[in-house]
């Protein structure tokens, strides 16, 4: 009963309460009203202010502080602000009513993080407010009288006028009546000199200096010209100043992040891009000009949401609120017997588990990235946890690949499943830098030995050119032994090297294994490539092969490398070197 | 004047006269009178503008809502460039009338490449199947 009367009391001003009270010292209803709380009164101006929107106010929610319900709000967090008269009514009367539950731990951020742009719009305008009416007087005007009263009175060339500012003067007096007051009687605002910055702090300073500049020189007779068209359109400026700041502040609210990395990574990158390349041009004297970034104003709080306890009682309460809901529906999955359907839908499900891997491999492929540039900006402490992070998720994408069956027996399969779809070819060309030489390896390998079928399965898509690169940083890596193990994997098993002529990837990859060998061959002259006669018969064979291909089947390659006709020089005669040579062109 | 500097930002293209593009392709000019954070728009004496070849046609609407979500692009015109440089203005009769030919003339075309590449045993597939982007 009492707390009813206390939220009538929020909406009313005592004033008006307690002369309210003062006149009714003796009425029957006094006693009424004494039993059961006044009733609520109607706003004054909700017939003539129909965008009053904050009246339609939830009426006072039970909410207990000991549960740890959200704080009520009198207005609901979306709601665009009121007109200036209750705007002082909510800085005299904050909406402090509800009292939360004791968290010590919490330290008050510098910040408030949970501002709403109506508090934001309070904070900034508060001192702007009071204005030349007194409190519990607001405007008789409606939106387009407003706005009309905006348009015949702008007139000089600066930006969008400051907030609706009525004529002062005693008494409050309709405008439309009298004659339009000289320009001098507005009173401006005094902190809106020119192009406000406001508070982004969060913009590198680089950012701001070129805003500034492009401010400044942005000519003022643009403006002149546009605010003379608006002030001959009738309808304009129906939005108010209060609200377009409204939105601005809830764009600007969006902009806070604990994590620029994470929120704004093109941004964070670009700047630093532009850094660098400053500091390459200039020279060391002007090295004044080049700071740092500024780190975010808003600190990261830990929400810990500790469920309710009270003290020397047993056991816990299990209360759902917003902050800890209550599983109400168990929801069972129950798959359907149909057994045509079930075959479409394994394929499906097995499509959906290949992306599922891929997925997971992706997260820890741009942990690893992102790897490099986290450990440069880390703290000295900081570094040795992040190389153990570092060398886990390196093995996890190790294991993910191989998903070794047997103990023991590594399967190139799950490699292949991968590589079927489109998302799990590009995953490999990114993953292949990063994984060990041995591993690396056995992934080529494996690409060489299912080349055939990774090239019918790629015919949809045509992104096994993707792989060729890290491939062939891995290929000039590997040791002969390897090298000629991989030109082998490329003929396959019967020499079916046709079918790998046909396919680009095949012929680039081939080119690569030949002239790497070669470069081998013609560099160290402790290469074991010669020792048996494997490399020769294979390169015989290529060459056999190549000479048989005819040349419409043969797939043009990425690039050919140069040393590949002096290679073949060593092997075949003239003749058939001149129709390499036609062939490889 | 910005008032959130370094960002994209609406507010200053208010009461200005714009052409937006909405998801369903509809062409709407009118003068944006209101936004809020999702970028829904309050347009005030919009016309739809329906383009067939070199031809236009306006059908007046009155005040529009735009939910957010449903624009592709939205620019601002220039008040003082003619429309008229290349394109002709027709009545909306005559407008309608050549938007159903054309719509006609595509579902034909449509029909008649499906007819092909089913003979020859092709079939493009549809676009949900391909990306798993």
């Amino acid at each position: 009963m009492g707390y009813s009367l206390c939220s009538c009391v929020h909406y009313i001003p005592r004033f008006v309460l307690t002369c309210f009270l003062c006149l009714l010292q003796d009425s029957p209803l006094m006693s009424i009203i004494k039993e059961v709380g006044l009733p609520k009164q109607p706003h004054p101006l909700r017939g003539e202010d129909p965008r009053d929107l904050s009246e339609r106010v939830l009426p006072p929610r039970s909410t207990s502080p000991v549960i740890g319900s959200p704080p009520v709000r009198a207005v609901p967090i979306g709601t665009p602000p009121k007109q200036p008269m209750s705007l002082n009514h909510q800085i005299h009367h904050p909406t402090a009513v509800h009292v939360r539950a004791p968290l010590q731990h919490r330290y008050p951020p510098p910040f408030p993080d949970r501002l709403s742009p109506n508090t934001l719009l309070n904070l900034a305008n508060n001192p702007m407010c009071r204005g030349p009416f007194p409190p519990g007087v607001g405007p008789v005007l409606s939106q387009l009288q407003r706005a009309q009263m905006l348009n015949s009175q702008v007139r000089f060339p600066r930006g969008v006028g400051p907030p609706p500012m009525l004529p002062g003067g005693g008494g409050f007096r309709p405008f439309f009546g009298g004659p339009p007051p000289p320009p001098h009687h507005r009173m401006p605002p005094p902190p809106l000199h020119g192009p406000p910055i406001y508070h982004t702090t969060h913009l590198h300073p680089q950012h701001r200096r070129m805003l500034t500049q492009r401010m400044q020189s942005r000519p003022m007779g643009y403006a002149g010209v546009g605010l003379d068209r608006r002030s001959r359109d009738p309808y304009s400026n129906l939005m108010t100043q209060r609200e377009k700041e409204w939105v601005a502040k809830i764009q600007m609210m969006q902009l806070q992040s604990t994590d620029p990395y994470l929120d704004d990574y093109y941004y964070q990158n670009y700047y630093e891009k532009l850094e660098k390349r400053q500091e390459r041009e200039r020279d060391s004297s002007k090295k004044e000009h080049t700071t740092r970034l500024i780190t975010p104003q808003v600190a990261k709080v830990e929400h810990t949401y500790r469920p309710v306890q009270f003290a020397g009682s047993l056991g816990k309460l299990t209360v759902s609120s917003v902050n800890n809901p209550r599983k109400m529906i168990d929801a069972v999955v129950t798959s359907r017997s149909d057994d045509e359907e079930k075959r479409e839908k394994q394929v499906w499900n097995k499509r959906r588990q290949i992306l599922y891997t891929v997925e997971k491999m992706y997260s820890s492929l741009l942990e690893v990235q992102d790897f490099e540039k986290r450990f440069v900006h880390a703290a000295e402490e900081e570094r040795g946890a992040l190389l153990e992070r570092h060398k886990t998720h390196t093995e996890t994408l190790c294991t993910l690949l191989t998903h070794t069956e047997q103990a023991g027996r590594v399967s190139d399969e799950q490699c292949v499943t991968i590589m079927s779809v489109r998302k799990g070819k590009r995953l490999i060309s990114r993953l292949l830098p990063f994984l060990p030489a041995q591993q690396a390896a056995a992934v080529v390998m494996a690409i060489a030995r299912n080349l055939p079928a990774l090239a019918k399965k790629d015919k949809q898509d045509q992104v096994l050119c993707w792989l060729v690169e890290p491939v062939a940083v891995v290929i000039q890596s590997l040791s002969s032994a390897a090298l000629t193990d991989l030109l082998q994997e490329i003929q396959g098993r019967e020499g079916n090297l046709a079918s790998v002529l046909q396919n680009k990837l095949g012929v680039t990859l081939l080119y690569l294994v030949l002239s790497e060998g070669d470069r081998m061959q013609s560099s160290d002259p402790n290469c074991q490539l010669m020792d048996d006669n494997r490399w020769t018969e294979l390169v015989f064979s290529v060459a056999r092969e190549l000479l048989a291909a005819p040349s419409s089947t043969l797939a043009p390659p990425l690039f050919t490398p140069p040393n590949l006709l002096g290679l073949f020089a060593r092997y075949v005669d003239r003749q058939s070197l001149e129709q390499l040579q036609e062939k490889l062109q | 004047m910005n008032y959130v500097p370094g960002t994209a930002s609406l507010i200053d293209d208010i009461d200005k006269k714009h052409l937006v593009l909405l998801r369903d392709g509809r062409t709407l000019i009118g003068f944006l009178r209101s936004i809020d954070q999702f970028a829904n728009l309050v347009f005030h004496q919009t016309v739809e503008r329906i383009h067939v070849g070199k031809k236009f046609g306006d059908i007046p609407r009155g005040i529009f809502i735009v939910r957010g979500e449903n624009v592709v692009l939205l620019g601002e015109m220039d008040m003082d460039k003619p429309c008229d440089a290349v394109l002709q203005q027709v009545s909306i009769e005559e407008i309608l009338e050549e938007q159903r030919l054309q719509q006609q003339a595509k579902q034909e075309t449509e029909k008649v490449k499906m007819q092909v590449l089913k003979d020859r045993g092709l079939s493009i597939p549809k676009a949900d199947n391909l990306d798993e982007y």
